[in-house]
């Protein structure tokens, strides 16, 4: 009778201890999607703002190369 | 779906020519609209020569924190990142040096004042250096070194047409193509066979002025000269390109480069840089694969990177 007093308890023990884990994970993740939101707030402007990072680490080179024409150009390039 | 270009303006801007084609003849008087304003807000925040300029309000700051336009901002940025992806060839704190030129007025009166007397005392030396500029994009805030002195018109014409072309495109849903002295960007659907431009020294020349023609798509195009924006300063011939290593006009091999890359901020970039770049220029433009045109002073013509060969005769120094 007194093993079984025994085991009870320790079993009630183990549960309180796994319901506070239980709870203190649940808190802990909270705590992570609430600090995430606010940096994301914080800083979300700025990702808008700042440019691709392929315009921002290298001269962009043109999809395709000037092709040749014959005659007059509709516009002209030269310095100014 | 392609159109033709059918529709073309042109108008005096910046001391300069601007050039605006669009592929529906309806959109030109709007799309003429949307320039006006987009390159008078340029002109605000960016002239060296309005006293109400906030780049003349920055250049006199004395090394004060100065709040900014987020327009400003956009272009000192692009500034800035010419001068990083040049390694500092194409620098914005060129200022001082070009001021120190008797280049502190429209060019037009420059030109007319004939040859100037020198304004330099001492040697010069090398400018500032773009690290001196100090840019909170966050907070809109600028400092400068108390030695600095902005002068961002290699990047912010190219960087105003590149924003003319894309506004056009996307307001009215045509084809555009703005040229502002000559620094060209094209946006949204190319005409059949794609734009034709003519390249060569000087973008106030005729349509078959001596050069090539080729034809572009997308992105941008620009040319860089010594031989158009050039003055006399105690009876030496200076231009407008300086090299930020010595704070003099560029001493350089090529008297024309024009370059083809995603836009036309990018083109100006690698055409300024090769200019002051000399020789180097050739295999630098080989490795980052933009297509290029190049005029020695003697007339002769380089291409890299699929720029179509020149098989015409060799131009005229």
């Amino acid at each position: 009778m007194r093993q079984d007093d025994r085991r009870r308890a320790v079993a009630a023990a183990r549960d309180q201890g796994l319901r506070r884990i239980t709870r203190l994970t649940w808190r802990a993740g909270v705590v992570g999607v609430v600090c995430s939101a606010l940096v994301a707030a914080a800083f979300g402007h700025d990702v808008r703002r700042t440019t691709a990072p392929s315009q921002q680490g290298t001269i962009v080179v043109p999809g395709q190369p000037p092709a040749p024409a014959q005659g007059a150009g509709q516009v002209t390039s030269g310095a100014s | 779906m392609r159109t033709m270009a059918a529709a073309r303006d042109r108008f005096a801007v910046f001391g300069t020519t601007a050039v605006l084609l669009v592929s529906t003849p309806r959109a030109l008087k709007q799309a003429r609209g949307v320039l006006d304003a987009e390159l008078a807000a340029v002109d605000l925040a960016c002239s060296r020569f309005r006293p109400d300029s906030e780049l003349t309000a920055l250049n006199a700051a004395g090394g004060a924190a100065m709040k900014v336009s987020e327009l400003f901002a956009d272009i000192l940025s692009a500034a800035l990142r010419a001068a990083r992806l040049t390694g500092g060839d194409v620098d914005p704190t060129c200022g001082r040096a070009i001021t120190a030129l008797g280049y502190d007025r429209d060019f037009a009166e420059v030109r007319a004042a004939g040859d100037m007397q020198p304004r330099l005392t001492g040697s010069v030396s090398p400018v500032p250096g773009w690290r001196n500029v100090h840019l909170d994009r966050q907070r809109l805030r600028v400092r400068l070194a108390r030695a600095a002195q902005l002068d961002l018109g290699a990047t912010a014409k190219a960087w105003a047409a590149d924003r003319c072309a894309d506004a056009v495109a996307a307001r009215l849903d045509c084809g555009a193509l703005v040229s502002l002295g000559g620094d060209i960007a094209v946006a949204g659907p190319a005409p059949d066979g794609g734009w034709r431009v003519r390249v060569t020294d000087d973008h106030a020349a005729p349509p078959d002025a001596p050069g090539q023609t080729v034809t572009v798509q997308a992105g941008g195009l620009a040319t860089s000269s010594t031989t158009v924006r050039a003055w006399t300063v105690g009876g030496r011939q200076v231009h407008h390109i300086i090299n930020p290593a010595t704070g003099e006009p560029a001493v350089s091999c090529w008297r024309t480069v024009s370059v083809a890359a995603g836009s036309c901020v990018d083109a100006n970039t690698a055409s300024t840089a090769a200019v002051v770049r000399g020789a180097a220029a050739l295999p630098w433009l080989h490795d980052v694969g933009l297509p290029a045109r190049l005029v020695r002073t003697d007339g002769s013509v380089e291409t890299t990177a699929g720029w179509p060969s020149d098989q015409g005769p060799t131009e005229a120094a």
